[in-house]
């Protein structure tokens, strides 16, 4: 019954394990701490897989685990310190069917979602993902008129970075 | 450029070229969890067991001895009773609320079961030291209204010293080392617990504020 739910538990995450690579990046700034970050997660994921019924799709389910994981239970590791920042290296993400100047905008994307608050930075991923408000307001627990107007705020001070 | 087209560039991203394995994710659940939770646990075992060490070395080490000349071992046997009693309960409590985290939760209710957990064991500390100043002030009238006490407690010769003076030496001195004790454990909790929850509770201020627009 174990082995089996651990094969099921693999297989769903491996498949969505890019979710939680975007949680990370928003969440880190660099390789250290995402690496933690992303084991949190994992740990975190497979805590409570056996309570995930499959009433909601996986991936609707990992979105709050892993960004309840990054905003709440995820602590910053000190040794963070001595590697480089993501920022200075080449974006690990860069492949040959991103054109540079897309590249840039991304790039210049993080760095604004980085200086926001971890709440405002949870509204914009899911923005970004495009989940509707509905599910937005549920997983961070408010009504869906605050996620409006929290969303709105969040959404002018990225603008401000973007264009600045 | 609009946030729209921010949007996407976001979804063309390409995904991330070092994906875990299979076997690396297996690796990782296996792993110890180092959550804030995790750690508010740990951290809050660790002051239970303390502050039981610090009330069982009292009474095993003969702290306690000359209060059995002064007849106050009943009082003293009930007190712990009853310190033992809160502390089962407390503990108790505390692993309740603990394992009442869970990453499942809307942000807003895991963020408030953390607080809470530490909230458990804030209150367990405040216990402590409210009943050690209690506890302090109750011995004291029992003891001061023993005509032999301070030459019980102090091997002090009761006819060869001004009492009244003396009496006032002993309370101003506990007064004292009750307060520096109060202020250096403030100093400590305000430290350990002020830098582990800072951007907890900055998080959930953000998150309840946003409830009272």
């Amino acid at each position: 019954m174990q082995k089996e739910l651990e094969k099921k538990f693999l297989n769903d995450f491996e498949k969505n394990q890019n979710i939680v690579h975007k949680v990370c990046r928003v969440y880190t700034t660099n390789q250290d701490q995402h690496n933690d970050l992303f084991q949190e997660i994992t740990i975190q994921v497979w805590k409570n897989y056996s309570k995930f019924r499959g009433e909601a799709k996986f991936s609707t389910w990992m979105y709050r685990v892993a960004l309840n994981t990054a905003i709440s239970l995820y602590r910053k590791s000190t040794r963070s310190i001595k590697t480089q920042d993501f920022d200075d290296v080449s974006f690990k993400i860069k492949s040959i069917d991103y054109d540079d100047t897309k590249d840039q905008q991304l790039k210049a994307l993080y760095t604004g979602i980085r200086g926001l608050s971890d709440i405002e930075k949870a509204l914009i991923f899911l923005y970004l993902e495009d989940k509707p408000y509905k599910e937005i307001a549920t997983t961070l627990g408010i009504t869906e008129v605050n996620a409006r107007v929290k969303m709105n705020r969040a959404k002018d001070k990225l603008k401000k970075s973007l264009n600045s | 450029m609009d946030l729209a087209n921010y949007k996407k560039v976001w979804k063309d991203q390409p995904e991330e070229k070092n994906k875990i394995s299979s076997l690396e994710i297996y690796k990782m659940t296996q792993s110890r969890s180092i959550s804030i939770a995790k750690w508010i646990f740990m951290i809050g075992l660790i002051e239970f067991i303390f502050w039981f060490f610090i009330n069982y070395l009292a009474t095993k080490n003969g702290v306690l001895k000359p209060y059995e000349e002064l007849n106050l071992m009943t009082f003293l046997n009930y007190t712990n009773y009853l310190q033992y009693i809160v502390v089962v309960l407390f503990l108790l409590l505390f692993y309740r609320n603990f394992s009442s985290v869970s990453a499942v939760d809307n942000t807003k209710t895991l963020m408030k079961k953390i607080l809470l957990v530490r909230k458990t064991v804030k209150w367990y500390v405040y216990y402590n030291l409210i009943s050690v100043v209690v506890f302090s002030i109750i011995l004291n009238i029992l003891i001061f209204n023993s005509p032999n006490a301070l030459s019980v407690l102090y091997n002090i010769n009761s006819s060869s010293i001004d009492q009244t003076q003396m009496i006032t030496i002993i309370i101003i001195t506990q007064v004292v080392m009750i307060v520096l004790m109060l202020l250096i454990l403030w100093l400590f909790y305000y430290l350990l617990y002020g830098i582990l929850l800072k951007k907890l509770n900055k998080n959930y201020l953000e998150l309840t504020k946003l409830s009272e627009i």
